[in-house]
């Protein structure tokens, strides 16, 4: 065996198999969250989050609404101002899914197509790293920008909450009512429910991102995706399947608030999130795979 | 054809670095790049000249995996980029158009992202190296937003150092560089070369090719139109020759009457031509004589890479040498 050969299979044991697959996902995911992590845009997507429940609560608690106007009359509503734990159920509601669709486009939008724009996507698809493994590592950090976002939701909101209103008990949505703890996990439990369809979008933008190599187009591309499927969800005529659109998935946290636990509301709500999440995932990688990077 | 290098190859020795056949990438109707045939061989600056649009960084692009080929093939020491773009890149570095960095880390940060996208174990150390060897080790921990576009090449060629490449491939690597800064460019390159470093030098300044390189392959509509040395190829063109008669007019309707000049031209009491061969010249000098016209002084001139350059790539002159005098 030559030198030359004996390097190559070497080469081909060091190169290969699952553990140094996972090993080059990691590498291409700590350094997308450091390049996110360096942009303006990741923390303004952040503070929004963080700031929005605050900004509902000053408005709520220095406005003239009565209570079964505005958001007095969504689910939860009436607990405003008699718990701070109602804040953050009332705001999810208020913010419809153009509000996650905002937070979620900002980033994925820009994920892939931005670097094709800037052309650093050249620089990196020319180094060690499978296409695939890079594709991997951006999808991973998007969704830990989207755990980010709920987190900073939850860590400013609940609070927030707290502060002004107290930590009282909440009528559930069925007039029952729940200890403040447990309303606590429920609210918890719902934001992570949430973050489901959350993520099915952020994937819709991530297969744009991809598809577009325009952050622009990829992120209106997301909005129109998720309006549309909005307009979708108000036509009667296709009434069977609104249930299975993932716009109607941000609101599958109700479940959580009835007596008993509507099961059937959250168990759809992950399998038509993952329905919705995994094809453009699987279309993504396979475009990126195959693409000519010409830019 | 071949690009060769100066010293013959040894047999055993690892595979080219770089070898096409038959290359073909078409973009609809129009072929960038059309039948390439290259070899790269180990050693040496290898310019890679053509007009824009000729095809030269798409084939760089394909050479790096970016681009998929449409039919022929690549060999990147021996490995096909698109069987394993991994393994038939190790050892292989280089940027497209210009280097591309994430203009929001800093330089040092940057290199640091690409050495553990290589997953070679470069550390702080190498890159410590590769910023000295191009000197921004003094703004390493600057943002490349605010780095200046000589700078930018410059980290650019950092960051394919990191890699300790034996094939690097630099497309314009001398855009934006100032005349210091081409100078030390020049400098860099001779030296990675002479480390053993084969380099394939995309670039537009003909003169900067002609300074640093010893072969060169010209790509023209898709097509190769030149691929060898760049003393072969300076032998390979006839000489100009400049002429100054006590009768320019008389020298040039003297000259178009015969076969063996070309390229006829006249400015102000000086005749320029080319001579097909050596024997010209002594026709050449009859004829004047005959006619009564003295020579005052006649210089032979070889051709600028340039010259030769737009001879390969610019639409043949009209066969007939008087339509060309002005």
């Amino acid at each position: 065996m030559t030198t030359t050969t004996a390097a190559a299979e070497s080469s081909t044991r060091r190169r290969g198999g699952v553990a140094d697959t996972v090993a080059s996902v990691m590498v291409a995911y700590r350094w997308e969250l450091r390049k996110l992590a360096a942009q303006k845009r990741t923390w303004l997507g952040i503070a929004v989050a963080a700031l929005t429940p605050v900004f509902f609560l000053l408005s709520i608690q220095f406005s003239k609404v009565t209570p079964g106007d505005g958001p007095y009359g969504d689910a939860l509503g009436p607990n405003l101002r008699h718990t701070g734990l109602a804040i953050d159920p009332v705001v999810l509601v208020e913010i419809t899914m153009i509000g996650p669709a905002i937070l979620a486009a900002l980033i994925a939008g820009d994920i892939v197509a931005g670097e094709d724009m800037a052309g650093t996507l050249k620089t990196i698809l020319v180094r060690g790293l499978r296409r695939g493994q890079i594709l991997a590592g951006k999808t991973l950090a998007l969704f830990t920008y989207v755990l980010a976002v709920v987190l900073a939701f939850i860590i400013v909101g609940i609070p927030a909450g707290i502060i002004a209103w107290g930590f009282n008990p909440v009528t559930n949505l069925n007039g029952d009512r729940i200890s403040a703890l447990h309303t606590l996990g429920l609210t918890i439990a719902s934001l992570a429910l949430y973050t489901a369809p959350f993520l099915a979008v952020a994937s819709f933008g991530l297969f744009l991102s991809v598809v577009t190599r325009h952050s622009v187009a990829a992120v209106v591309g997301t909005l129109f995706y998720t309006v549309a499927l909005q307009g979708l969800s108000g036509v009667p005529a296709i009434a069977w399947i609104h249930p299975y659109l993932i716009v109607n998935q941000f609101t599958a946290w109700y479940g959580f608030f009835h007596t008993p636990t509507q099961w059937y509301l959250i168990t759809r709500c992950l399998w038509v999130s993952a329905l919705f999440a995994i094809p453009p995932l699987i279309a993504a990688w396979i475009i990126f795979q195959r693409r000519d990077v010409d830019s | 054809m071949t690009v060769k290098n100066r010293d013959d190859r040894q047999p055993g020795v690892a595979a080219h670095p770089v070898e096409v056949q038959g290359l073909v990438k078409r973009y609809g109707r129009i072929a960038a790049v059309d039948h390439v045939d290259l070899t790269v061989e180990t050693g040496g600056v290898c310019g890679f000249l053509g007009p824009n649009g000729a095809g030269k960084t798409t084939t760089l692009r394909m050479l790096l995996g970016l681009v998929r080929r449409d039919s022929g093939s690549i060999r990147v020491f021996g490995r096909d980029p698109a069987d394993d773009p991994i393994q038939a890149l190790e050892g292989v570095a280089g940027f497209i158009e210009e280097p591309r960095l994430y203009s929001y880390l800093s330089g040092r940060r940057n290199l640091e992202l690409l050495a553990a996208f290589d997953r070679s174990g470069a550390g702080a150390a190498v890159i410590d190296e590769v910023l000295e060897l191009v000197d921004l080790r003094e703004r390493a921990d600057d943002r490349v937003g605010h780095y200046s576009q000589g700078m930018r090449q410059r980290l650019g060629i950092a960051s394919c150092l990191v890699r300790r490449p034996r094939l690097l491939m630099l497309d314009e690597p001398a855009n934006g560089v100032d005349p210091a800064g081409i100078r030390d460019l020049r400098a860099l390159l001779r030296r990675l070369a002479g480390q053993g470093i084969t380099i394939l030098l995309s670039s537009h300044l003909l003169a900067e090719v002609e300074e640093v390189c010893d072969r060169v392959a010209i790509i023209d509509h898709g097509r190769i139109v030149y691929a060898g040395s760049l003393s072969e190829l300076h032998a390979s063109a006839p000489p100009r020759y400049r002429l100054e008669t006590t009768d320019p007019d008389q020298t040039r309707a003297v000259l178009a009457q015969l076969s063996r000049v070309r390229d006829l031209d006249q400015n102000a009491g000086e005749v320029t031509f080319l001579l097909d061969d050596a024997a010209g010249s002594i026709e050449l000098t009859q004829a004047l004589a005959t006619a009564g016209v003295g020579i005052r002084t006649l210089v032979r001139e070889e051709e600028t890479l340039e010259q030769l350059f737009f001879r390969l790539t610019e639409p043949d002159p009209p066969e007939n040498p008087h339509a060309v005098v002005a």
